[in-house]
């Protein structure tokens, strides 16, 4: 691996620029994110900061159960960022459906759609889990950096 | 519609901080919006079909997930209209338990709206006080119910936990917090003439349009129109309790400001009683596994406005029809009216306004310029940020404000 | 008298074909089924004579024969009227509301794409609540609709 990706790969894993896309969920985990990002919590302390648009993220925080209107909106997005990128399931329904799954009108979880690097389960998930799961991803990232290999999504954390 | 002049911008899903998809069709002349025209559907999953599939224990946990924000208020709407169904008296203490998580999730709610609306003009230091503020009711609301959202405290006939008296003493310490920091709120949205300014004259609907347009909840309480459920069609406990109705004449964003802060007030109140009134007794009474042919129509006060349940029970152990008509649907149709002829600066906070309880969107701007067109992604992040700069030319600026709280903080 | 006594007497003593069909259910709750060729009366005389200045909902259901729709009417004191109304399914039809009830707009569209009831007299607008693919004449609300898709679309619910 060259030094310009090990120089990436460091900025990366020491600030992760986080995109957060709800693809049709009931707002919990989504508040929950942002929440996680407000001084009880502060997920910033760890160098994740909020983004707005796919170009500028690293990571694409999702939260919901995929419905169809928002499945291809969901694509575009991630199309638009730039390699590597890593998406993260937030929430049981962004990982399987949840509740939805079997509702008609849903495809019942992101990998459905989309490679995941990361599962947080939580009805909702407390930001204290999502706080966890992005951490291991971080710290994974960080163990891949480190043998030298192509960061690649992981399995299920 | 396709003027030389005329700009037209699909606002649509992905938005960090209503966190929910709708889409705006938006047609401009110059910096004035002339036509709006909404989407919303984004995330319609299916549920009430698949309450027909599933029995009501169920459908109790599929109808909180309806929305993450007022679950308690889908969940207990639903419950009721079972409950009146089947004939079942529900145990006062059920009724108050039910009524004291209502008031809790009542002052997440406009928490989390109060830091919501503060981010959309650019007062940030707003967002991260309220929302820190609001971690003392999760937190109440987390020892109460095993949860911090999604409570799951109902059951058909009563409630699944009881509270202890410990519990109690937590929920009045909370009460006493957060009434010191609402009046802190409301000092601040009383007299800081930067956000005095930013949010008067802006989103205004009149009591006619209001009622004539079905708008719900503090988006009609601020046009006067003195309507809400706890009061017209008491429900739960709060036949007994004593609260006033809060409105304003203001007709705009201002006035749903402040009617959201008094309500604050008027639910603290409302924790206080039942703390003190709690009535002994049990918590639940058996209900059938199947429920009685009949129907039952239940309505809910819920933070944004009236929740309304019809249910249709054919005695078997799943309902034959769930229909619910969440307050947002009634409130967004006004939106498109409250933006005509106004600014697209004003357009973040004239949404945020309403409380809007749908899911997120992107936006595309189509500029149409004499027959040619040209596409762009433009975020509401960029609206948002360009609304902020608009009236900052203006000379409403929130750097000041931001700093000056921030150093409190 | 009470104020549901007094809006059934109201209604029973203006239309003749409504004697004995207001039901009271219980404070706060009325409901009056109402053949479809007299809707329309009906719900003016409600709106504009008894003051039902709120229409809360609209809810349509498949009771397997037909079609109900239910206009969930609402007043100043909390009474409620739920006025219904049956109709045949094959080639459902009513007419639109939303010259007396702006906000019936999204409550009949979502008759329209969940049960496949025409409305007539409503304006020109984008579908609510399902995706713009979803297939005519897949309406997930029918009794029937048992959750797949019609011709070229996949199957839900596997």
């Amino acid at each position: 691996m060259g030094v310009i990706t090990r120089v990436i790969n460091w900025a990366r894993v020491k600030s992760p620029w986080v995109l957060h896309f709800n693809t049709g969920a009931c707002n919990a985990c989504d508040i929950e994110i942002i929440a996680s990002l407000t001084p009880c919590f502060d997920l910033e302390r760890f160098g994740v900061v909020l983004k707005a648009t796919p170009r500028h993220a690293d990571i694409l925080l999702c939260s919901g159960p995929v419905t169809r209107q928002i499945e291809s909106r969901l694509k575009m997005i991630y199309e638009q960022m730039l390699e590597p990128k890593f998406v993260v399931a937030v929430g049981t329904c962004a990982c399987s459906g949840g509740v939805f799954k079997g509702c008609y009108n849903v495809k019942a979880g992101i990998d459905k759609v989309l490679p995941v690097a990361a599962y947080i389960p939580g009805c909702p998930v407390s930001p204290k889990a999502l706080i966890d799961g992005l951490v291991k991803l971080l710290n994974s990232l960080e163990e891949n950096k480190k043998r030298e290999e192509v960061p690649c999504p992981l399995k299920k954390i | 519609m396709h003027d030389s002049g005329e700009v037209h911008i699909p606002i649509g899903p992905q938005h960090p901080s209503l966190k929910e998809p709708e889409s705006f069709l938006i047609t401009l002349r110059g910096e004035k919006i002339t036509a709006v025209n909404i989407k919303i559907g984004y995330n319609h999953r299916g549920i009430e079909k698949a309450c027909e599939e599933r029995t009501y224990i169920q459908d109790m946990y599929l109808i909180e997930r309806i929305c993450g924000i007022c679950s308690h208020s889908h969940s207990t709407c639903f419950v009721q209209a079972v409950e009146e169904i089947a004939g079942l008296q529900v145990p006062p203490r059920a009724l108050y338990i039910r009524t004291l998580v209502a008031e809790l999730e009542r002052v997440h709610s406009h928490l989390l709206w109060l830091g919501v609306a503060g981010h959309e003009v650019g007062f940030d230091t707003l967002l991260m006080y309220a929302w820190r503020d609001r971690e003392v009711v999760m937190n109440l609301l987390a020892s109460l119910t095993g949860n911090r959202v999604n409570y799951a405290i109902n059951t058909i006939g009563g409630v699944r936990r009881d509270v202890s008296a410990n519990t109690l003493e937590e929920a009045a310490s909370a009460a006493d917090i957060l009434e010191e920091r609402t009046k802190y709120y409301i000092g601040i949205v009383t007299t800081e003439t930067t956000l005095i300014n930013r949010l008067s004259g802006v989103g205004k609907l009149s009591p006619q349009d209001a009622l004539r347009l079905g708008a719900v909840g503090p988006t009609a309480r601020a046009s006067g129109i003195a309507r809400d459920v706890r009061a017209d069609d008491p429900y739960a406990a709060y036949a007994e309790l004593k609260f006033k109705v809060v409105t304003d004449n203001s007709c705009d964003v201002y006035g749903r400001t402040v009617v959201r802060l008094k309500e604050l007030l008027e639910s603290i109140s409302l924790i206080r009683q039942v703390i003190k009134n709690l009535p002994d007794g049990p918590i639940a009474v058996k209900a059938p596994r199947r429920i009685p042919a009949g129907e039952a129509v239940s309505r809910y006060e819920a933070p944004r406005g009236e929740d309304l349940h019809y249910v249709r029970a054919n005695a078997t152990d799943k309902p034959d029809r769930v229909k619910f008509r969440p307050p947002t649907l009634a409130n967004v149709q006004a939106v498109a009216h409250m933006l005509q002829d106004r600014y697209l600066a004003d357009l973040p906070i004239v949404v945020a306004a309403i409380d809007p309880c749908f899911s997120c969107t992107d936006r595309l701007l189509s500029l149409d310029r004499g027959g040619q067109i040209e596409k762009t992604v433009l975020t509401w992040e960029q609206l948002r940020q360009s609304s902020i700069e608009h009236y900052q030319r203006e000379g409403i600026d929130f750097s000041a404000l931001n700093k000056k709280l921030a150093d409190k903080m | 008298m009470s104020a549901e006594e007094n809006i059934k007497q109201a209604l029973e003593n203006t239309f003749d074909y409504l004697k004995g069909a207001v039901i009271i259910k219980r404070e706060r709750r009325m409901a009056l089924e109402v053949p479809a060729g007299n809707f329309a009366e009906i719900l003016k005389f409600a709106v504009l004579e008894l003051n039902f200045s709120f229409l809360s909902a609209i809810t349509g259901l498949d009771n397997g024969d037909g079609f109900e729709v239910i206009y969930h009417l609402n007043k100043d004191g909390g009474v409620i009227l739920n006025l219904k109304i049956r109709i045949p399914r094959s080639g459902a039809h009513i007419e639109t509301v939303t010259p007396l009830f702006a906000s019936a707009d999204a409550y009949e569209r979502e008759l329209m794409d969940l049960l496949g009831i025409e409305v007539k007299g409503l304006a020109e607008g984008r579908r609510y609540p399902l995706p713009d693919e979803w297939p005519l004449g897949d309406y997930p609300l029918r009794k029937d609709w048992k959750g797949n898709l019609s011709a070229n679309n996949e199957v839900k619910n596997a």
